[in-house]
């Protein structure tokens, strides 16, 4: 355990050091600043009034509260993605550079405990940052509204999951090319393209499917790719409004997917020669 | 048993159906509190060698232990230290946090670890640039670090890759130095380096590598001692003698003034030479094996190696 939280902390300190991460978290200030400006100008009995409700006045405020944390950490955390996404998947290519791979196998340390180092370290600098731009934001709608709901500061852990299930896929590349493009890639390439698509087409398999071949290798492909659209968009929306998941099966199956990157991971760099 | 032993150890590297083998059948036993030198061209082994031995890459066969341990036991690196060729540090951390760092990573900690860093910093007269990020270290300062770095664990066996690459006269001869005072400690070095006559200075034993075979290995006397060749210098008193080109299958030729390359194939042979010398009233003032320099014996023996190679 000891060899890990070295190695995290390393990463940590490599992740401080780019100014990618100090990029994310200006960007994380300058949204709580630019919130806070904003609703210390807004008069909040003028929203609710604005509003018609036949439920009770507590729950319109909840409502206008989950809608107002959704539209401003959605675009944000999708940001924040991206750029941790850019950022992390330098942090394997970074470790099996020669004359520095070698120094840190020829150390008391398991192949297995640098991975995982790097890999929590990764993980722990995407979730203090998205964990500093939610709780802020989520302070200031609070403040403003006077309704202290914690169901939505969920979204912290899963937006991290959602980066900890692409991360993964970008340690392996990073291991088996020693490159960060390929990783970087892929996980955009899921992220904005293959799972909204795919979400897509298994919502509507049936309108757009009349082949029942096609149809099953479509679902396949769905449940074994990291269903990232569910976990940033519905799943999070259930959270903020405080209603629960309803479905976890985006949620296991994209943890399947993490497991089984991690496996080969290990299994992989435990087999090469540096 | 010794320090690091290695059996019929091989490493084949595969590349599509082409194949290298950067080690053949390698045998070691290197025994506690000896400077060992790994010698050879490039692409000869000795880096490929080291990192087998530190589990950095693995073996095709054969077998290896270091510290009387397998191989596949990463805790023995607790007293193990390496320096690597070409080694890489963050370029965002300092001096001080480079060796903290793998201080750290080698079960080092507190204020055991502080003393242990300025120590090493004083001893490789880095102290002053401690916190000074090592993205504006000179070459020579880096490899002084990697030095710190290989040392940091108080380790009982050093490998070092090319350690004094890059660093002036002046500090090779304080890194001589430091190895020398390690040797004193009983501490095994490992090293690899293409100076050759610096390996000569400090090394007990010497093996060299060549396309990943075992061509010589052996005390640096044992493999510059040249057979049964003398250096005999003489002092004629008869200016009549005229020394004989051959005498009874001793071959005599003359290097300079009265500077004599004697060639016998045995002690006898020698004597026998000797006292046809005395008869003639030739006095002698001195015979010494001849020895050739590290270098010669290392290339003719490469050269060697190619030729067998070409037939």
């Amino acid at each position: 355990m000891r060899n890990i939280y070295l190695m995290t902390l390393f990463t940590l300190k490599e992740a401080m050091a780019r100014k990618v991460f100090l990029f994310f978290i200006g960007i994380s200030i300058l949204a709580i600043i630019v919130t806070a400006l904003i609703f210390s100008l807004v008069d909040t009995q003028s929203i609710i009034s604005g509003f018609e409700s036949k439920a009770g006045n507590d729950l319109l405020v909840r409502n206008i509260v989950s809608s107002l944390e959704i539209m401003i950490i959605s675009p944000l955390a999708g940001l924040g993605l991206l750029l941790a996404i850019f950022s992390s998947s330098s942090f394997v290519p970074n470790m099996l550079e020669k004359g520095n791979i070698d120094l840190l196998l020829s150390k008391p340390v398991s192949r297995q405990q640098l991975l995982w180092g790097k890999y929590i370290g990764g993980l722990l600098v995407v979730l203090l940052n998205i964990g500093f731009l939610v709780i802020g934001i989520w302070i200031i709608i609070a403040l403003k509204f006077s309704f202290w709901d914690p169901t939505f500061l969920w979204s912290v852990l899963i937006i991290t999951f959602t980066f900890a299930v692409l991360y993964s896929l970008i340690v392996l590349c990073g291991i088996l090319t020693r490159g960060s493009m390929l990783g970087m890639m892929l996980a955009y390439f899921i992220f904005l393209i293959l799972s909204p698509v795919l979400m897509l087409a298994n919502d509507k398999a049936d309108i757009f499917f009349k082949n029942d071949t096609v149809k099953n290798i479509v679902k396949g492909i769905y449940y074994f790719v990291p269903k990232t659209s569910e976990l940033m968009g519905k799943m999070i929306t259930e959270l903020a409004t405080g209603k629960g998941i309803a479905d976890f099966q985006p949620l296991v199956s994209s943890f399947i997917f993490l497991v089984l990157m991690m496996v080969i991971s290990i299994i992989t760099f435990r087999k090469k020669d540096f | 048993m010794g320090i690091i032993e290695t059996k019929e150890l091989t490493k084949i590297f595969s590349s599509g159906s082409k194949k290298v083998i950067a080690l053949s059948e390698f045998n070691l036993s290197l025994e506690r509190g000896t400077i060992f030198g790994l010698l050879g061209p490039n692409g000869a082994g000795k880096t490929t060698l080291i990192k087998i031995l530190l589990s950095i890459i693995f073996p095709s066969s054969g077998y290896a232990s270091v510290l009387g341990r397998s191989l596949s036991d990463y805790t023995v690196k607790e007293k193990i230290g390496y320096l690597p060729e070409n080694h890489r540090y963050p370029n965002y951390l300092t001096g001080g946090e480079v060796l903290r760092f793998f201080g750290r990573l080698s079960g080092m900690d507190g204020a055991v670890l502080d003393k242990k860093i300025d120590e090493l910093l004083e001893l490789m007269n880095l102290t002053k640039w401690k916190k000074t990020k090592v993205k504006t270290y000179s070459k020579g300062m880096m490899q002084r670090l990697g030095l710190a770095q290989a040392m940091i664990n108080d380790p009982e066996l050093i490998f070092l890759d090319e350690p004094t690459d890059g660093v002036d006269p002046l500090g090779r001869k304080e890194i001589r130095d430091i190895l020398l005072e390690l040797k004193s400690r009983s501490k095994t070095i490992f090293l690899n380096s293409h100076l050759l006559s610096e390996v000569e200075l400090i090394t007990d034993r010497v093996a060299i590598l060549n396309k990943g075979k075992l061509l010589r290995e052996g005390t640096v006397q044992e493999l510059t001692e040249k057979k049964e060749e003398y250096r005999l210098s003489v002092e004629s008193s008869d200016s009549s003698f005229k020394m004989p080109a051959v005498y009874n299958g001793v071959m005599i030729s003359n290097v300079k003034d009265n500077f004599y390359s004697v060639k016998a194939t045995d002690t006898n042979q020698l004597n026998q030479f000797i006292d046809y010398l005395r008869q003639n009233k030739i006095l002698i003032s001195g015979i010494v094996k001849e020895k050739s320099t590290l270098e010669d014996m290392f290339i003719s023996l490469i050269q060697q190696a190619e030729k067998e190679t070409v037939q």
